[in-house]
Order: structure tokens, then C-alpha cells, then sequence
């Protein structure tokens, strides 16, 4: 039952752990594929998922916060669940260490539309610790292979302090280049931080990104998505223009074990990334 | 090509289907009747109405092992459970619950990644469909006829049954029950007259009435997402609901499950089991957040699961009027009063 079967986990090995917050329960593990030809099935875009596998714990399913553009590996940004439900396989991937081995499954789910978003403008909005699959797709859109394929490349990326900004090594290396506009904010800065301070709908009203040939993709809490949606509207973004990845609690990734709805849809199988538009057409039921 | 036996040679029957595989039919417990794995030929018995679980665990089962792992090993030492299966005869299924099977098999095997342990069982299976007793009346929780499902319907059925007094007689349907019947040298032609009463008697089925007539799917779909913001609607039809997922189990067309690791020392099993989304838990989610915290919620998501959401998903509703969840119900939830309720007796009549 091994042969093509969606239900049994590949095997990776956890080759690097990067400690990413300084109330370290957010760590990005990279990992690589046991088989070589696991990695090669391994054919992802930004904004799909995987289940992370660990047997005597469970499944947890992650964005994946690489890029394919990132070939050996695969990396998921992962936060260690536990304050309200106990999460057993975010704990116990938290308490391993480099060589450690645990099981893949995946890709799941629609990536970014990426032919979509070609010959346009994009404005990237991520707020704490939603940035992982939105890296993945600015990483992407920056390799020398891709950067051609899209217009104006706009980031704007908050976190609470500065100490909880994940891939800062990463935003450094952005806020260098002359193509892709990086604009980090944090709620409030510490005796350090010379950036910018403020809340991420009042950075976008300030930066005002022309809705013309442009899409904005928004990832954050629903705190931040509330109060964003509106300063975009406010632009003269297109609901059609917006788009944004949902969560849900899920099993199996692929669109069978009935868990992850929102009226006809399924987030693993048939999202989890949605245009506004799309979103409008179900129910709250999220 | 219809042949006959007499239900008195029913073990007989029986007894060959269990050479060839292994044979699952209704056999009559201290509740009623179950769908078992039968271990002695006497115990298939046809005298029944249906059974008090639908019989999608032949394919669906509760439980179904993935892999077996140790504690303390490495993953590479995790073994996939293989899925060995004999040929197997599910033997003596009523029509309403036939087409629940090929409803789920949209959702398993038709549509996006297939599942391979749907399918592997699917295709190990040769389904003996069995026409409902039209000398009785209808169960008053049944509304199969209400959906289009005769009474005596052989689609989907490999072999089609009817039995009239103490004859059963047995049609081949699909080439997979041809291959099987060919087999079955013991059972004799029918007479012509004996034709004739099994086609009638298939054609009277579609007139046999259930409960309800006159369905809409889409106008049903439509109705139940106008409706899903009016929160005094759910909360009434809901206020008796335990939210206990009886309805669920007992349902042949709900699939939900849960992928769980059971542990017992260091010995363990990847396994799916059935879940409910009448359940708290079903959708909660690991930052605390959860969507359907109330009862009226959960069962507005099963409702609309059924009669909404999967017409608009794979263009079927994802019910066969079996009646078992209003049957079974604690609380005496009649199913498709909600419906009858949420359409406001619009698009169907009351007989």
C-alpha cells in the first residue's frame, strides 16, 4: 500500500534549525528527502502546504515557506502550539535537533496563482507569523530565473516587536536590492530598533500602492486582515486583486477526510489560497 | 440472464459465495440487523428491512490501519499496513443504500487523489443489490423515493435480488456480477412468468412511495444558503440536538474521518477512524480557535453538508433517504423535516 498512496509520509531529515524569535517557540526547519526520488515527486509553488509527519504524535499541516527555487530542501516555519491545545507534533519537532527524521506529505493545496500574478505589480502584506508562505513567494519572484516575469515588487511586513520578525537575515538582504521595495514595521520598537513603528493598515495607507495592474496578497491575523481590507478597498484594489490563504483545522491535505469546509469548499484541496471574491461566495463559517 | 433459488437453499447460497471470498450479509443481532462478515452459511437472513448501520463500512471501514511504527524508532522502520483482500460479495444491499455508494465514490475515487483503500476495496467487491419488500409499507423515516431511488432499483447493483415469497431470484447487471454468476451452477433459469414479475416489479418500484415526493437538489442547495445566516432558524431546529453524531455513523454517505496515531507501549498504528462534525473538537484548531463552537452550528454544517454543500461541490446530494439518522436519532431529529422546514414546503408536496 505503499505505491501512490497519499496517506503514508515520506521520510526527510531535519538538516538545519533556525531559531527565529526571541520567545523561541518559532523555529524554520529545513529539511531534506531520505529518497531521492521523494524529492523529485517533491514539485511545489509558493503557498502550498504539507503535512508534517510524526508517527506517535500526528500530523500538522504547514506552509511551506521555501521556494522551489531553494532546490536540496524543503523548509517550514514552524510555531510551537501548546498555550490553549496541546500540540503534540509542533512540541516534539521543537524538540528535535539537526539529523532528526520525521515524515512529509505533500505538496498540498493551490499555490499562489503564479501566471495570475505574472505582468503585474505586487504588494506583498504579512503580518507576524503569516509571512511563511508569502517568503516563499517573494523568494521566488526575486530569483534571477523569475524577477522578469513580475512588475513592481512591494513588501510590507509587521510584527509586534522587533524581536518577533521572522527571516531577518532575509529582510536585511531585501532592504539592500533596488528591486523589490521592502518597508518593515514593527507595533512598537525597542532601545535597538531604528525602523520604522506602526501598525500594518496605517504602513499600507502610507505606502499607497496604485491598484493599477497590481495585486495584493495578504496574510496575517484576523486582527490585521479586518482593518487592512479596507485601506486596500480604499486604493481601489478589485476583490478579484486580493488574495489571501485560510486556515482550517485539517487530516489529510487532500480533500477526503471532510474536515476543513467552508460551505462547498475544502481549504486543503480546493484553497487554502483565495481571492476575496471567492471568499465572498461562501459562508463565515471560518 | 435471471436465475432463481429458494430461500430455503439460501445457505447453500451463502456457502459457495464464502468459497470463493469472503461473504458480508445481514444477519440478525440482538438490535437487529448488521452487515457481518459471516463465518457460518446459516446466519445470512433475508428477512429484514435494513440494517441499523449502513453498510459503507464494507468499503469505509471504522477503523482502517495505514501504518504500524515503534516508539523510539526511526521512521524508516514504519511499515504500511498491506490490504490483502479476497474477493468479497456484499450480499443483500437495498437499493437506497447501493446508490450511497456510487455518491461516495465521487467524492473517494472520482474526484481530485483517489483513495487508494476506497478503491482497492471497491474493486475487491461484487455488490448483491436486494429490492425492498413492496408489500410492506415504507419505514415513515425513509424518503429514498423522494431522491429518485426506486424501491426496487438494480442501478449500481452487480446482482440485483428480488425475492417474491419464498423465491429469490437474481439478475446480472454489470460484467463483474456475470463473471461471478456464471459460477453459481447451482441455481436454476427462471421461468418466463418469473421474468415478467422481476421486471414489474423493478419498474413499480419507482412508484413506490416513501415519505416525500417532488425534490429539487439545486432549488434545496440554493434555499439552504439563504438561509445559513439566520442563526433562530438553526438554533430552533437545533434545540434538542445532542450533538452525540449517531446521524453520522449510521449514514451511508458521510465520510469524515480523522487520521489518528494509537499508541500501546511502544507499539503503534497510523489509522483512520470515522469522526463526526457534530463533534467540538471536529474544527479546532491548534491557536484555540474554533468556527462551530455551538450545537446549532455543527448541525447546521451537516445539514448543509448534505443537502447544499456537495450539490454544488460534485452536483449529487449526498443523502439516499435511508432514513437511519432520523431513526436512530435520540432526540427524534427528523431529518428531512429540516429540510421540509427550510424550503417552506416550496418546491415539494407532502403526499
Amino acid at each position: 500500500m505503499t505505491e501512490n498512496n497519499p496517506y503514508i509520509p515520506m521520510p526527510v531529515e531535519i538538516s538545519k534549525v533556525i531559531d527565529e524569535v526571541d520567545s523561541h517557540d518559532i523555529k524554520t526547519f529545513r529539511f531534506t528527502f531520505l529518497n531521492k526520488e521523494d524529492e523529485e515527486n517533491f514539485k511545489y509553488l509558493p503557498g502550498q502546504f504539507a503535512e508534517l509527519s510524526i508517527y506517535g504524535k500526528g500530523e500538522s499541516p504547514i506552509g511551506i515557506a521555501s521556494s522551489p527555487t531553494q532546490a536540496g530542501y524543503v523548509e517550514f516555519t514552524v510555531q510551537r502550539a501548546g498555550t490553549i491545545v496541546p500540540g503534540l507534533v509542533t512540541a516534539a519537532l521543537h524538540d528535535m535537533d539537526e539529523g532528526g527524521k520525521i515524515g512529509l506529505r505533500g505538496p498540498l493545496g493551490h499555490s499562489w496563482p503564479i501566471e495570475f500574478l505574472e505582468k503585474k505589480d505586487i504588494v506583498v502584506v504579512g503580518g507576524g507569523f503569516a509571512f511563511t508562505t508569502l517568503r516563499s513567494l517573494i523568494n521566488f519572484m526575486l530569483h534571477e530565473d523569475n524577477r522578469s516575469r513580475f512588475g513592481e515588487i512591494t513588501v510590507i511586513y509587521g510584527a509586534r516587536t522587533p524581536g518577533l520578525l521572522l527571516y531577518k537575515d532575509e529582510l536585511a538582504q531585501w532592504e539592500k536590492r533596488d528591486d523589490i521595495k521592502t518597508v518593515i514595521t514593527v507595533d512598537k520598537g525597542d532601545d535597538t530598533w531604528t525602523g520604522r513603528q506602526g501598525f500594518v493598515p496605517a504602513v499600507c495607507r502610507e505606502v499607497a500602492p496604485s491598484p493599477k495592474n497590481t495585486v495584493a496578497v495578504i496574510c496575517g491575523p484576523p486582527i490585521m486582515i479586518k482593518f487592512t481590507l479596507p485601506v486596500f478597498f480604499e486604493l481601489g484594489f478589485s476583490k478579484e486583486n486580493i488574495l489571501t490563504s485560510l486556515e482550517m483545522r485539517m487530516k489529510c491535505g487532500i480533500g477526503k477526510c471532510g474536515r476543513c469546509n467552508v460551505g462547498y469548499k475544502y481549504v486543503c484541496s480546493d484553497g487554502p489560497v483565495f481571492s476575496l471574491a471567492q471568499l465572498e461566495e461562501l459562508p463565515r463559517d471560518f | 440472464m435471471l436465475k432463481k433459488t429458494t430461500i430455503d437453499k439460501l445457505p447453500e447460497l451463502a456457502a459457495a459465495l464464502m468459497e470463493k471470498g469472503t461473504l458480508v450479509a445481514p444477519v440478525k443481532e440482538d438490535a437487529g440487523f448488521n452487515f457481518r462478515e459471516i463465518t457460518d452459511a446459516k446466519q445470512v437472513d433475508l428477512i429484514f428491512h435494513n440494517t441499523i448501520i449502513s453498510p459503507k463500512s464494507a468499503f469505509f471501514p471504522q477503523v482502517e490501519d495505514f501504518v504500524r511504527y515503534q516508539t523510539g524508532k526511526s521512521i524508516l522502520e514504519a511499515a504500511p499496513v498491506e490490504l490483502n483482500l479476497k474477493p468479497t460479495f456484499l450480499f443483500g444491499v437495498r437499493p437506497c443504500d447501493v446508490k450511497s455508494f456510487q455518491i461516495m465514490d465521487i467524492h473517494f475515487s472520482g474526484t481530485g487523489v483517489v483513495d487508494p483503500y476506497w478503491q482497492k476495496r471497491r474493486e475487491a467487491t461484487t455488490i448483491f443489490g436486494f429490492a425492498f419488500d413492496m408489500n410492506e409499507a415504507a419505514d415513515a423515516a425513509e424518503f429514498y423515493h423522494t431522491l429518485g431511488i426506486g424501491a426496487a432499483d438494480p442501478e449500481g447493483s452487480d446482482i440485483f435480488m428480488v425475492r417474491k415469497d419464498d423465491i429469490l431470484m437474481l439478475k446480472v447487471i454489470t460484467p463483474k456480477g456475470e463473471k461471478l454468476m456464471t459460477g453459481l451452477s447451482f441455481l436454476t433459469d427462471a421461468s418466463a412468468d418469473e421474468i415478467k414479475y422481476f421486471d414489474d416489479y423493478i419498474t413499480k418500484g419507482y412508484d413506490y412511495k416513501t415519505c416525500y415526493t417532488c425534490v429539487d437538489t439545486e432549488a434545496i442547495a440554493r434555499e439552504f444558503e439563504a438561509i445559513f445566516d439566520n442563526a433562530d432558524f438553526w438554533t430552533k431546529i437545533s434545540d434538542a440536538c445532542l450533538s452525540c453524531g449517531v446521524c453520522t455513523f449510521v449514514c451511508p454517505t458521510c465520510y469524515c474521518f480523522d487520521i489518528c496515531d494509537e499508541t500501546l507501549f511502544s507499539q503503534g498504528t497510523r489509522r483512520r477512524v470515522w469522526d463526526a462534525c457534530m463533534f467540538t473538537d471536529f474544527t479546532l484548531e491548534a491557536s484555540g480557535h474554533n468556527p462551530r463552537t455551538k450545537v446549532y452550528q455543527r448541525l447546521r454544517q451537516k445539514v448543509c453538508h448534505k443537502y447544499s454543500y456537495h450539490i454544488r461541490k460534485y452536483g449529487v446530494i449526498s443523502c439516499v433517504g435511508c432514513g437511519r439518522c432520523t431513526r436512530y436519532c435520540p432526540v427524534n431529529i427528523d431529518i428531512f423535516s429540516i429540510v421540509e422546514e427550510a424550503v417552506k414546503a416550496k418546491w415539494y408536496k407532502r403526499l
